[in-house]
Parts: C-alpha cells; sequence; structure tokens
C-alpha cells in the first residue's frame, strides 16, 4: 500500500505542472500524461529489442531502425516534456503535434497516407489538437492535415477527387471534436463556478459562524462578569433541581467553595449542618415551588441571616419551565439591629413598668385611705393620677406586646374558660371608660355558642379590650356594641361595631400597621392618644391564634371589625 | 410567730412598700426583704403563710428562691405569689408557685388575693 502511493506520488510529481489558471494546467498535465506513456513505450520497446537480439541472435541490421526510432522518440519527447514543464504548454502541444504530423507522414507511402490504410492517422493531431490546446485548435490541425492530403493526393498522381472523402470525413471528426472538447470546457468552466462559490459559500458561513461564536462569547462573558459582581449569592437550579449556575457571592456567604455548588442537587444544596431541618425543608420547597412562595423569607445559615427570593426560570419562547433561581441576601446587619432594637425596647418598657407600678401602687393607697382619708380636691387629684398612670401603663404594654411578637416570643397559653367572661370583664373594664364619653357599650353572646370554649382567655380579652377601646376612641356619638358569635361548626366570631368617624377606603389596608392611625398625622394620634399600636397588637395576636381580622367601615357611618377564630371547645 | 405570716421579697422598695402594706391590710403580719442572699438566710428559720416573690433579685434570683422552697417540705402548706414584670417569665414558672401576678400589680388586687389565702 505504501509503495503504491509512493508510486502515485512519483507519477502524480511527473505529470503535474502548476499553473494559475487551472485549464492550462489541465491540457499541460494531459500533455505529460501522453509524453510519459509515449517515454514508457519508446523505453518498453528498446527494452524488447535488446532482450530479442540476445535470446535469438538474429539479424542486428533488422534492428536498427526501431531503436533509432525509439531513441529519437525519446529524445523529442524529453524536449516536449521540458518545454512543457518549463516554459509554455501552448508552444508544447502545438510544437508536439507538428512532430507527430511530421512522423505521420514518415510513416507509410504517400499513396496510402494520401487515401489508403493510413489516412486514419491524420484523425490524430485534428483530436489531439481539442484537448491539447483548445476546442477551435482542432480545426486549425485539420485545414493543415487536409492540405497535406491534398498534396499528397497530388504527388500520389491520383485524381484531386481522391482527397474529397477523408477531408469531408475529417471535418465531421473535427467538428465533433470541437463539440466535445468545447462541451468539457464548457462543463468545468461551470463546475469550477460552482465550487468558487461553493468555496464562497463555505468562507460566508464559517466567517458568520466564527462571529457569532465571538459575540456569544463575549455576551456569556458579560452575563457572567455581571453574575460575579452582583453582591448578592445566586444559585440556578434547572428542572430536575441540579444546579448549573452559582456565584462567587453565593459561595462568600455560605462558606462553600464555587465547584462545590455548581451540578449538585438540591438535597446536596441544602443538606448541611449550618441550616437547620426547617430551614432545610424550606429553601427546598421554595425552590421547588417558587410560584407558592413569598419574597424575602428569612432564613439562618450559619451565623448569617439570609433574605431568599426564588423565580421560576422560563424559555422565552416556549414558557416552558426549564428551572429556578435563588438569590440570597445576606440581612445578618437588619437582623441583629431588629433585634437590638426588640431588645431595647422590650427592656425600657420593662423597666418602666416598675416604677409606673410604684405610681399606681401609692396612688391606690392614697385612694384606699390608708393614709388617711382625703378631702375632696385631693380625691379628684388622686383619680387624675390614676388615668393618667393607666394611660402610661397600657402604652408601655402595648410596646412590650410589640416587642415580644416581634421576637416572636408571645406564646399563646390555651386554657378552658367561661364564654361569657370575656364580655363581662369587658365590661367591668370599659364601661366606665364609655360612660364617660356619654357612650352606650353594649353586648351579646350568641345562644349557639359554647358554653366553654379554649383559648388563651388573657388575649382574647386583650383583643376584645384593644379593639372596643379603639371603638371608644375614635366615636363622638352613639356608642360601641360587642357581639359574640358561632359562624359556623368550626369558627366563632367577635364583631366590635361602633357609631364612629370611620376608617376612608383609602386609609383601610394601613390601619394594622404599626405605630400608624387612620388619617396618619401625628396630630391625629397625639389627639386620640396611644402609639397606634392596638390594632396592630390584635391583628398579630389573632394570626397567632389562626384567625383573621377584617374590617368593613364608610367615613362617618362607623366601622365594624371582626375577628374569625378557630372554635376549640373542651374535650370533657 | 403569728398565725399568719407574710415574707415579702421584692428589690424595689416601693412595691416592696406598696405589697407589705396591702399584705398588712389583708391582715398579715409582715416581714420585707430586699436581697436575694438574705431572703434564702432567713427562710432557713422561718415558714410563712404567704410568700410575695419577685424573679429579679440581687445576689440570689427568685427562680433559686422558689425551687429552694419548692424543695423543702416544711414549706408545704406555704402559699407563694411571683410577682415579675415578664409575661413569658411568668408562663415558664407557673408551676412554682400558688398564683403568679404580672406587674402592674394593684395594691387592691394583692390585697383580695393575700386576704383569701389566710388561715383562718
Amino acid at each position: 500500500m505504501k509503495l503504491y502511493e509512493k508510486i502515485i506520488a512519483t507519477y502524480n510529481g511527473l505529470v503535474d505542472v502548476p499553473s494559475s489558471d487551472p485549464d492550462d494546467a489541465r491540457r499541460r498535465k494531459l500533455l505529460n500524461i501522453i509524453l510519459v506513456g509515449m517515454m514508457a513505450v519508446a523505453g518498453i520497446l528498446i527494452l524488447a529489442i535488446t532482450v530479442l537480439l540476445l535470446l535469438f541472435a538474429f539479424n542486428p541490421n533488422e534492428a536498427v531502425l526501431p531503436i533509432i526510432a525509439s531513441v529519437a522518440t525519446m529524445i523529442g519527447v524529453s524536449i516536449f516534456y521540458l518545454i512543457n514543464r518549463w516554459w509554455s504548454g501552448r508552444v508544447a502541444s502545438v510544437s508536439f503535434l507538428f512532430f507527430l504530423m511530421f512522423v505521420i507522414t514518415l510513416s507509410d507511402s504517400p499513396a496510402e497516407l494520401a487515401n489508403g490504410r493510413s489516412v486514419f492517422l491524420f484523425a490524430i493531431p485534428i483530436v489531439v489538437a481539442s484537448v491539447l490546446i483548445g476546442s477551435t485548435s482542432t480545426f486549425v490541425f485539420y485545414i493543415l492535415c487536409s492540405i497535406e492530403i491534398i498534396i499528397l493526393v497530388l504527388y500520389a498522381g491520383k485524381p484531386a477527387g481522391a482527397a474529397v472523402f477523408p477531408v469531408v470525413s475529417f471535418l465531421f471528426l473535427a467538428l465533433i471534436s470541437w463539440l466535445s472538447s468545447r462541451s468539457l470546457e464548457q462543463a468545468l468552466k461551470d463546475l469550477r463556478i460552482i465550487n468558487i462559490n461553493l468555496d464562497n459559500l463555505v468562507t460566508e458561513r464559517t466567517q458568520a459562524l466564527s462571529e457569532s461564536l465571538t459575540r456569544e462569547r463575549i455576551e456569556a462573558g458579560r452575563n457572567q462578569a455581571i453574575l460575579n459582581s452582583i453582591a448578592d449569592g445566586v444559585i440556578v437550579f434547572n428542572a430536575e433541581n441540579s444546579s448549573i449556575l452559582a456565584n462567587p457571592a453565593l459561595s462568600e456567604l455560605i462558606k462553600t467553595p464555587s465547584d462545590e455548588l455548581t451540578a449538585i442537587s438540591l438535597n446536596e444544596f441544602v443538606h448541611t449542618a449550618d441550616l437547620s431541618g426547617t430551614n432545610q425543608k424550606m429553601i427546598r420547597e421554595l425552590i421547588e415551588q417558587p410560584e407558592r412562595s413569598e419574597s424575602g423569607v428569612r432564613v439562618e445559615w450559619g451565623k448569617k441571616s439570609l433574605s431568599v427570593g426564588v423565580a421560576r426560570v422560563q424559555d422565552t419562547a416556549t414558557r416552558e419551565n426549564i428551572g429556578a433561581v435563588a438569590v440570597f441576601r445576606d440581612v445578618t446587619r437588619e437582623a441583629e439591629l431588629e433585634k437590638m432594637k426588640e431588645n431595647f425596647v422590650a427592656v425600657v418598657s420593662h423597666e418602666l413598668r416598675t416604677p409606673l407600678n410604684a405610681l399606681m401602687g401609692l396612688t391606690e393607697m392614697l385612694q384606699e385611705g390608708i393614709y388617711g382619708a382625703m378631702n375632696e380636691k385631693q380625691v379628684s387629684i388622686t383619680e387624675r393620677l390614676m388615668t393618667n398612670i393607666t394611660r402610661l401603663l397600657s402604652m408601655v404594654g402595648d410596646l412590650l406586646d410589640e416587642a415580644q411578637i416581634g421576637a416572636g416570643k408571645l406564646s399563646i397559653n390555651p386554657q378552658v374558660f367561661k364564654t361569657g367572661s370575656l364580655l363581662e370583664n369587658l365590661h367591668s373594664t370599659m364601661d366606665k371608660i364609655a360612660a364617660d364619653k356619654g357612650l352606650a357599650l353594649s353586648s351579646n353572646l350568641d345562644p349557639a355558642m359554647p358554653e366553654n370554649i379554649v383559648g388563651d382567655h388573657q388575649r382574647l380579652q386583650q383583643i376584645l379590650i384593644n379593639l372596643v377601646n379603639n371603638a371608644i376612641k375614635f366615636t363622638e356619638k352613639g356608642g360601641v356594641h360587642v357581639s359574640i358569635l358561632r359562624e359556623d361548626p368550626h369558627h366563632w366570631k367577635i364583631e366590635v361595631t361602633d357609631t364612629g368617624i370611620g376608617i376612608a377606603e383609602n386609609e383601610i389596608p394601613y390601619i394594622f400597621e404599626t405605630f400608624r392611625q387612620a388619617s396618619n398625622t401625628a396630630m391625629r394620634t397625639r389627639q386620640h392618644g396611644g402609639f397606634g399600636l392596638g390594632l396592630s397588637i390584635v391583628k398579630q395576636l389573632v394570626e397567632i391564634m389562626n384567625g383573621r381580622i377584617t374590617v368593613a367601615s364608610q367615613t362617618e357611618q362607623g366601622s365594624t371589625f371582626t375577628v374569625l377564630l378557630p372554635l376549640e371547645t373542651a374535650q370533657y | 410567730m403569728t398565725k399568719n405570716f407574710a415574707l415579702v421579697i421584692e428589690d424595689d422598695p416601693d412595691l416592696s412598700d406598696i405589697f407589705s402594706k396591702a399584705l398588712q391590710t389583708a391582715g398579715f403580719e409582715v416581714e420585707a426583704i430586699r436581697d436575694g442572699r438574705i431572703a434564702e438566710k432567713r427562710l432557713q428559720e422561718i415558714v410563712p403563710t404567704v410568700i410575695v416573690i419577685d424573679l429579679h433579685l440581687p445576689h440570689v434570683d427568685g427562680v433559686t428562691l422558689l425551687k429552694q422552697i419548692n424543695e423543702n417540705e416544711k414549706f408545704e402548706k406555704t402559699r407563694v405569689i411571683i410577682t415579675t414584670a415578664d409575661n413569658v417569665q411568668a408562663e415558664i414558672y407557673r408551676n412554682l408557685a400558688t398564683i403568679v401576678m404580672v406587674k402592674p400589680i394593684s395594691f387592691g388586687q394583692l390585697r383580695d388575693i393575700s386576704a383569701r389565702l389566710k388561715i383562718a
């Protein structure tokens, strides 16, 4: 195989002619093939004659002519080869053809050549010219051959009419050669055009591909740079919940090397000693079901507080779900500040309570006459002292509650209590306050309510008192009505209705916010007293009890606050 | 020692006065102590009918005292009233006392409640 390839390579090196014109190269190669072939035939002939001479020892005189002819052919062919190879294909071809005609002229008697057995030899230059020089050159050699035939006819002493048959026949041959050569040239030309077009197309496509690859690389690089420079930790999971991308901020945030954050499953991601079981579950659910989650869920990851937001990633074209992206923000500092604030509020309220308690007790002792009877003025003063102390105490209590709810420290202590006691206690606390303002405080208890229910009595009482207190605060005339009703077999509700100033529709969404009162101006807050914590605490307490608070109101028409709670009855 | 003896353990002087006065008004002979360590010693000597105890005390805190009281059989009949401003702690130590009162505690409230704990 190697040898065969070597021979082919040598042969190609021998016949190929480098040329910028592909037609020229093709023609010169063709001439070379013919020349090399002739050279080989001459070589073989000389070799054969030599062998015959040695083996059979026939008359050497008979061998002289073929040997001379062979050697002459080899010399001539070499000259044409050199011209063709190093100078001009056209010159080599034309001279080769003339040489061919010369050889033909000498090959037989003029009579046989004119229209005898050897006339067909003239077909060779006519046909070969069309492929070696060009389609039209076939006519040139046709004319030359025709002239030579006519001369030979006349030279042989034959009538001129004897030349008609070969001349007409060769005309047809020349025509056929011309046509076939022309169509071959045309076909090759077409092929070359097609090739060039194909080359251009390939170049264009390659160029476009490389450009788009470059663009994509730049784009990807830019996206990566953006991702890398985001301060928040970002991780992307595909639809199979395997991570496909994580930025350095996340790796820094959760103290995990970047390479351990990509191509890991969601389970592997959350399964870490830095996360409590609850938080692991929470993050897993968030990423699996992003549409159910609210933004900014807090988790404790190691020593850090992180806020997690998860969004579904959809294919922009098909809207198909292709995964989820989770963003982790470090809120440790905020969480600390919040905790400090809560602690501060708790400590301050706690410390305020002791002296307030002393004030209350001492005032009470005066009122009780422990230190002797008081005159009318003194009684009035101690009453006013008591009212102000109570107000202060209730505000401090609100602050403490708010701080405890915020810190998640407030727990519910369910116990069995008499449903009616809520209203009894309400009246004993609030009747005087309502009466002082000239308002009627009325109530009713749904007979469908069980006599005893389970709940945090103290906190339920607080909810009721806060709501009634709020109603009295914002009512100038009329009254406040409280109902305890059975909503359905599993729920009960407290309704507090007043005939007060009501709440404008656009303010309703805000009334349960901390430190907020409707028509939220500082003046209003002062006018109505308190921190505006009452409703916020009520709402938070209701929510801790798995209940819901709603409000229906119209400006100047009064308001109705409804607290809906799950109904639990004593098991015994 | 008289039949109805009350020990008030409260570090705030004003509250200590108020609580003592409320218990006296209810008919108790009252002794007030403002320091945990002193109270610890005193409790080795006496068995009060009622102990009013704050959870925040200097040197020895109220919870330690409460545990000692609960573990000592001689206080089996002693009624304990915890007074605290912290309602979370109030819940935690509820089972260490007869009654838990969350501050603010009114004079009248303590007087009426303690009156019911008197031995006839």
